[in-house]
C-alpha cells in the first residue's frame, strides 16, 4: 500500500478487516475530490477511538485523533474555526452511537459542517468484542454471555429524526459505492453521516449476510418517510444516499460569512474597541 | 474607620428589581467619581425568594462591600426582617409599610403606589433608587430625569412612580448623606467582564460555555460582543461538548477559552487532559460555587483549589492561578492565555462567585493584556511533536502541504501513534520540559502579590484577598499580605524567604486547602485558618474582629 496517501505506520488491522475497504476507498475519494477542486491540503480527518480510528495513524493526511466518542464534538470545534477545511469524522459505532451519541445527534440537529463515516460492525472490536449499541438483541460477547438483552438503535432513521441533511450507507465490501458516497459526503453543504457497513472477520463476521443482502438504490427515496421505511428493511439491505437536503450549515447560521481566523481582529483594533465600551461602563 | 464611607442596601424578592436598582446605585456613586463595590445576593430561583444587593462607596479604595448599612430600603417583609440587624449605627432603613405594620425606620405604601402602574413588581426597584437619590440631596427634577434614562422600559411610568416616592420620602431622607464627589466619574465592572475583556484584548477568538452559576454571565457579555469583535461564542449541549470542541478550534488555530463551574469541570475533566496530552493550547474559567455537587449554586466558595489544580487523569504541566482583584483579573486572563499557547497546555483560571459577579470601580490600563503569541514552525518537514530543547514543538495549522497530526494516544514526533517504550519515556520527558520551560518563564513574571512592608503575615488567595485588604484598611493595622496569583505551578521561588513561616491563613474553604498546599510546598505551619464556608463572602467588620483575635 506504498502510496502518497499512506503513511507507513504499521496496520494493525486482521487480514479481510472491512476497515481496509474503508481506508482504500478514502484514498480514492481524496484522488476524487482532488480533481472536483478539494485539495488534500483542505482535508482535516478526525477520529474517535476503536478499531476503525487507526486510520488516522495510516492516512497520510492532517488531522486529530481524538477521544473515544468525543470526536464528533472536536471536528466541530475544527469547522467553527476554520470554515475552509472539510472535515472528515472516522467514528466507530460503539464510539459514536454509544460514548458520543449526544454530539453526533447535536451536530446533525444543528446541521454542523462535518462529515460523520461511521464503521458500523455491530460491536466493539478493540475491546474484545463487547456488543455495541447496533448489536443485535442476542449478541453474545464477553460482556452479554447469555446474549445481549437490548435492541440496537437503528442509526439512520435516528440520524433523519435528528435532522442530518444528509444520510447515506454503504458497504466496505463495495470500495467503488462507498467512494462515491464519500464523495458526496464531503461535497454536501452541511452536515452528512455515512454509515458503512462493516465486516469484522473476528468477532461479527457477516460477509455473506452481506453478500446476499445489500443492494444498491437506484435513486434517492422522495422523502423522509420513504427514506425511513427503506432505512427499516431487513430482508435486503439497501445503501445509497438516503436523504439529503440543502440547508444552511451552523457555522454560516452562527456567524454567516465572517471567518475567525482569516479576519481576526488586531490587537490595536480590540484595545479601542475595548476602550469605547468602558466610557458607558 | 474608614473616612466617608457610605453603604447602601436594597432588598426584596427576586423579580422586585433588585440587582438593577443595586447596579444603577453603582452608577450614581462611581458618575460622582467614588469608589464602589457591588455584592449581589439572590438565590437560584426567578420569582420570590430574598435578594439583596449591597453597594459600599468610599472617595478612596474599597475592595468590599460592608453589611451595615447606612440606607436599607427594604422592599418585602422579608427583608425588612433579614436586614434590620444589618444597619449603620445612624442607618435609617426605608420600608414597605403595606408588607410591614409597625416597623422602625421610614415606612411608605410602596405596594399600593406600586399597584397605580402596569408592572407593580418591576417598579419597586425604582423606588430604591429614589430614596437614595434624595438621600444624597438630589431633587425631585434630577432624581425624574435620571430615572427616566435609567428605566428606559415604561419610562413615563417609572418617572411617574419616582415623583411619588419622592414625595414621600423626602421629609426624612433629603441631603441626609452629604458625600463627597471626585472629579471624574470613574469606570464599574464585575469581575466576568473583566475576564471577557482581558481575553479580548489577549486575542480570544472562540469563547464556548455551557450555561452554570456563576459562570453564565460571562457567556452572556461575550455572546453580546461576538459580532464587534468577530469572534465565535457558542453555547453547545454539555460540558463534555464545550471542551472538546474547544480543543479542535484550538487545533485549527483558534484562540479558545471555556467557563463553567465546578460541575461542569468535572464534565471537562477528559478533555482538559485531551488538552494535556495533544499539546492544545485552552484556557478554562472555573468560577467556583459552593459544593460538592449542586450544591449552593448562586453563592460563593473556594472549595475547588485542589480539584483545578489536579484536573485530568494523567500527567502532563498544568497551570493554575487566581485574581485577587477584579483588576487582575483583566491581566490575569490575558496572561493565561499567553501562557496556553507559548507553552501549549490547558490553563485553568479559579474565581469565585465573590469576584466573577461583584462590580467594583476598576482603572485598567488595557495595554496591561498582554497578547497570546505561540511558537510557529517556520520551515522544513513537519512534526507536531518535534522534541526541542525546551519541549516547546512549534505549531502549524492547516491548510497547509505539511501533515499536522495531533494524537490523544502517545505518538511519536510525527505525532502518529506509538507504544514503544523508548518514545512513550522520551514524550512524557518532553512534556516535562515544556513544564520547566514554564517555570522559567514564570520566574520572570509577577507571579505573587505582597501587600504591606511589617506586621504579621496573612497569606490568602483570589477574591479572599479583596476580604482581606478591606479588612485591613479598616483596622488601621500594619500587615504583610501574600497573595500567591500562580497556585500550579506555586511559585516558590518567590515565597522562599516565608519557609517554615507561622501565618495566618483567610481562605473560604471548610477543608483548608489553601493552608493545606502551604503547608505541603513551603513547610509552613499556620498559626491559624481563618474560614468561611456557609457561602457568604467575607465580611469586612467580621473578618477584622478574626484577624484582630489572631494577630
Amino acid at each position: 500500500m506504498a502510496d502518497d496517501l499512506t503513511t507507513g505506520a504499521e496496520i494493525t488491522w486482521c487480514p479481510g478487516c472491512g476497515n481496509f475497504g474503508i481506508f482504500n476507498a478514502f484514498k480514492k475519494a481524496i484522488g476524487q475530490l482532488e480533481k472536483q477542486g478539494v485539495g488534500r491540503d483542505h482535508l482535516f480527518m478526525v477520529a474517535g477511538i476503536g478499531q476503525h480510528a487507526k486510520i488516522f495513524d495510516y492516512a497520510g493526511i492532517s488531522g486529530f485523533y481524538g477521544l473515544h466518542g468525543r470526536s464528533m464534538a472536536t471536528a466541530q470545534g475544527v469547522k467553527l474555526a476554520n470554515p475552509d477545511l472539510k472535515v472528515i469524522d472516522f467514528v466507530g459505532d460503539g464510539d459514536a452511537m454509544g460514548e458520543g451519541l449526544e454530539h453526533l445527534l447535536f451536530a446533525a440537529k444543528r446541521n454542523a459542517d462535518i462529515t460523520v463515516v461511521m464503521h458500523d460492525n455491530g460491536i466493539y472490536a478493540l475491546t474484545t468484542g463487547q456488543r455495541s449499541p447496533l448489536s443485535e438483541k442476542g449478541y453474545r460477547g464477553p460482556s452479554t454471555p447469555r446474549g445481549s438483552e437490548e435492541e440496537p438503535f437503528n442509526p439512520l432513521t435516528l440520524l433523519l429524526e435528528a435532522g442530518a441533511t444528509f444520510v447515506a450507507r454503504s458497504y466496505s465490501g463495495n470500495i467503488d459505492h462507498l467512494t462515491e458516497m464519500m464523495v458526496q459526503a464531503v461535497q454536501h453543504r452541511g452536515f452528512s453521516f455515512l454509515d458503512v457497513l462493516q465486516v469484522c472477520v473476528t468477532f461479527n463476521n457477516k460477509y455473506d449476510l452481506y453478500n446476499e443482502k445489500v443492494t444498491v438504490m437506484d435513486e434517492v427515496p422522495g422523502s423522509v418517510d420513504e427514506a425511513a421505511a427503506l432505512a427499516r428493511q431487513k430482508d435486503r439491505l439497501p445503501i445509497g444516499i438516503f436523504y439529503q437536503a440543502d440547508k444552511t450549515p451552523h457555522h454560516r447560521a452562527l456567524y454567516g460569512s465572517h471567518h475567525p481566523l482569516v479576519k481576526r481582529l488586531s490587537r490595536k483594533k480590540r484595545l479601542e474597541k475595548i476602550q469605547r465600551m468602558l466610557r458607558s461602563m | 474607620m474608614k473616612d466617608d464611607l457610605m453603604t447602601f442596601l436594597v432588598g426584596g424578592e427576586a423579580g422586585h428589581g433588585v440587582k438593577k436598582a443595586g447596579s444603577v446605585a453603582a452608577g450614581i456613586f462611581a458618575g460622582m467619581g467614588r469608589n464602589i463595590f457591588q455584592m449581589d445576593d439572590y438565590q437560584s430561583l426567578i420569582r420570590g425568594g430574598h435578594n439583596f444587593s449591597v453597594i459600599s462607596t468610599a472617595m478612596d479604595e474599597i475592595t468590599s462591600h460592608y453589611m451595615k448599612a447606612d440606607l436599607s430600603v427594604a422592599l418585602d417583609a422579608g427583608s425588612y426582617r433579614m436586614h434590620r440587624e444589618h444597619l449603620a449605627e445612624d442607618g435609617i432603613m426605608v420600608f414597605n409599610s403595606d408588607q410591614v405594620k409597625d416597623g422602625q425606620g421610614l415606612g411608605i405604601p410602596m405596594t399600593a403606589e406600586a399597584n397605580k402602574y402596569a408592572r407593580p413588581d418591576l417598579i419597586l426597584g425604582v423606588g430604591a433608587v429614589v430614596a437614595l437619590a434624595c438621600g444624597l440631596g438630589w431633587d425631585r427634577e434630577k432624581t425624574g430625569q435620571v430615572i427616566g434614562e435609567v428605566y428606559p422600559g415604561g419610562a413615563e411610568d417609572n418617572v411617574a412612580y419616582a415623583g411619588r416616592i419622592y414625595g414621600l420620602v423626602e421629609g426624612r431622607l433629603k441631603g441626609r448623606f452629604a458625600l463627597r464627589s471626585g472629579e471624574r466619574r470613574r469606570t464599574v465592572l464585575s469581575g466576568n467582564q473583566a475576564i471577557g475583556l482581558g481575553a479580548l484584548a489577549a486575542g480570544l477568538d472562540t469563547y464556548l460555555a455551557y450555561p452554570m452559576t456563576p459562570a453564565s454571565p460571562l457567556l452572556h457579555f461575550l455572546a453580546e460582543q461576538a459580532e464587534e469583535f468577530g469572534i465565535v461564542v457558542m453555547h453547545p449541549e454539555s460540558e463534555v461538548a464545550v471542551a472538546n470542541i474547544a480543543v479542535g478550534a484550538a487545533a485549527a488555530g483558534a484562540r479558545t477559552m471555556v467557563g463553567t463551574s465546578g460541575g461542569g469541570l468535572a464534565l471537562m475533566d477528559e478533555a482538559l487532559s485531551l488538552a494535556g496530552m495533544t499539546e492544545t493550547p485552552l484556557l478554562c474559567i472555573l468560577g467556583s460555587r459552593p459544593g460538592p455537587a449542586t450544591g449552593v449554586p448562586t453563592y460563593t466558595e473556594q472549595g475547588d483549589l485542589k480539584f483545578a489544580m489536579n484536573k485530568g487523569h494523567g500527567e502532563y504541566p498544568r497551570i493554575v492561578a487566581s485574581p485577587g482583584h477584579i483588576e487582575e483579573a483583566y491581566r490575569l486572563a490575558a496572561q493565561l492565555l499567553d501562557l496556553a499557547w507559548q507553552f501549549q497546555t490547558p490553563a485553568i483560571m479559579i474565581t469565585e462567585k465573590h469576584l466573577a459577579e461583584s462590580r467594583m470601580t476598576v482603572e485598567l490600563d488595557l495595554k496591561e493584556a498582554v497578547w497570546a503569541g505561540a511558537l510557529m514552525h517556520r520551515e522544513g518537514t513537519y512534526g507536531r511533536y518535534r522534541d526541542a530543547e525546551e519541549g516547546i514543538s512549534p505549531l502549524l495549522f492547516p491548510p497547509s502541504a505539511e501533515i499536522i497530526k495531533w494524537n490523544s494516544y502517545e505518538h511519536d514526533q510525527s505525532g502518529i501513534t506509538t507504544e514503544r517504550a523508548e518514545t512513550v519515556a522520551r514524550m512524557h520527558d518532553k512534556r516535562f520540559r515544556k513544564g520547566e520551560s514554564l517555570v522559567r518563564r514564570m520566574k520572570e513574571m509577577r507571579t505573587v502579590n505582597v501587600y504591606g512592608q511589617s506586621g504579621p503575615l496573612i497569606f490568602t488567595y483570589g477574591s479572599s484577598t479583596m476580604s482581606v485588604l478591606e479588612a485591613l484598611r479598616l483596622l488601621g493595622a500594619d500587615a504583610r499580605v501574600v497573595q500567591p496569583i500562580y497556585l500550579e505551578p506555586l511559585p516558590v521561588w518567590d515565597l522562599e524567604k516565608y519557609l517554615g513561616s507561622a501565618p495566618v491563613v483567610v481562605e473560604q474553604s471548610r477543608a483548608g486547602q489553601f493552608a493545606s498546599l502551604l503547608r505541603e510546598k513551603l513547610d509552613m505551619e499556620p498559626a491559624a485558618v481563618i474560614r468561611r464556608y456557609d457561602g457568604r463572602p467575607f465580611e469586612p467588620a467580621e473578618l477584622a474582629r478574626q484577624i484582630e483575635e489572631v494577630i
